[in-house]
């Protein structure tokens, strides 16, 4: 039987290993891959919430806001990927690095 | 449910383990694309079709490509890797193995360890600190989590039907429930959504702009690596 539980445990597994991926990476465009692993996890656990909590809402709002609010995640984890893959592109027309280090002052 | 479930947490697990060693940037790409399909996957085991498939589209499909772009177009080595330190992925050759036909046989077997990267300590310990209070919330849930709640009235599940003959039933978390979800329920959040998606379109195309004229960052600058390298 699939359990709450389960799923929001696969969902904490897996923000952790972006959290990691996060925290050990150098590169700009690897810690944006990780953070795009952590959204996906909030998303899970979300859904999750949602179906659980299903039939207490009052009718539509109640029944699929959990996966209206993954719909919306979604989408600014969308336009966070554009402007962040723009900021990184034009860190390194100035460095020529991806290195998170070079982006560490913003003067020149 | 179960199954599809089980298998595609393991697929979902399976990419993440590559996206968080891999060292070369593309297949930590793949990596990330196997865990998309997976939790779409999850998705899909939790009565969330329409979030299955847009996670595919969007994730697996235009972000991954976005990603793949940028990895392309920029060196991923870092400032170390291109010094040629000790460990880099570009380390300097050392020439008196390099002449030494025994060690370079032996430098060139496949060694997977040379394409998975050192494990980081203290990243490592803030993550699992993190699994480890996030497991205890979890399982200190109440027991109202220890099974999924029946679907709520007037809804069917997307892959098994519930009940016999049931006739009109709206699919749970099909395209016509959430779509009226949207549409009907948040109407106001959906608009300015859409803004915000325009503002970030706007704000790219700004800011990968080259050759703004009289805006000095937007020019290219090479910097003069031979003074660090030479010596």
């Amino acid at each position: 039987m699939l359990e709450p539980k389960t799923v929001l445990f696969l969902a904490a597994v897996l923000f952790s290993a972006g959290m990691y991926g996060v925290l050990s990476r150098r590169n700009m465009i690897m810690i944006l891959m990780s953070l795009e692993l952590m959204l996906n996890a909030v998303n899970i656990s979300l859904v999750t919430y949602s179906r659980h909590w299903a039939g207490q809402g009052a009718g539509l709002m109640g029944s699929h806001s959990g996966q209206f609010f993954t719909l919306m995640v979604m989408a600014v984890a969308a336009a966070e990927v554009g402007i962040g893959l723009a900021i990184i592109v034009a860190i390194y027309r100035r460095t020529q690095t991806a290195d998170a280090d070079s982006a560490a002052e913003l003067k020149n | 449910m179960e199954v599809i479930f089980v298998i595609s947490s393991l697929v979902c697990v399976l990419g993440t383990v590559i996206l968080i060693t891999q060292r070369n940037a593309v297949y930590a790409l793949l990596g990330l694309l196997i865990a998309f399909f997976g939790s779409a996957g999850v998705f899909l085991s939790l009565n969330a079709p329409f979030i299955a498939v847009a996670q595919i589209l969007i994730y697996a499909g235009a972000l991954a490509v976005m990603f793949l772009f940028v990895l392309m177009f920029t060196d991923t080595r870092t400032r170390l890797d291109r010094l040629g330190l000790p460990g880099a992925v570009g380390a300097r050759p050392n020439w008196k193995r390099a002449f030494d036909p025994k060690a370079v046989e032996k430098a060139m077997k496949f060694n997977p360890l040379d394409h998975i990267l050192l494990p980081q300590p203290l990243a490592a310990v803030i993550a699992v600190a993190f699994l480890l209070c996030s497991s205890f919330a979890i399982y200190k849930l109440p027991a109202a989590y220890n099974e999924f709640k029946p679907l709520p009235d007037g809804y069917d599940s997307i892959l098994f039907t519930s009940g016999a003959g049931a006739g009109r039933l709206m699919k749970y978390g099909g395209t016509e429930a959430v779509s009226k979800t949207i549409f009907e329920g948040f109407p106001l959040a959906f608009e300015v959504v859409s803004l915000l998606i325009f503002a970030a379109v706007l704000g790219a195309v700004l800011l990968a702009r080259r050759h703004l004229a009289g805006i000095p960052g937007t020019q290219d600058v090479v910097q003069p690596e031979s003074s660090e390298s030479s010596h």
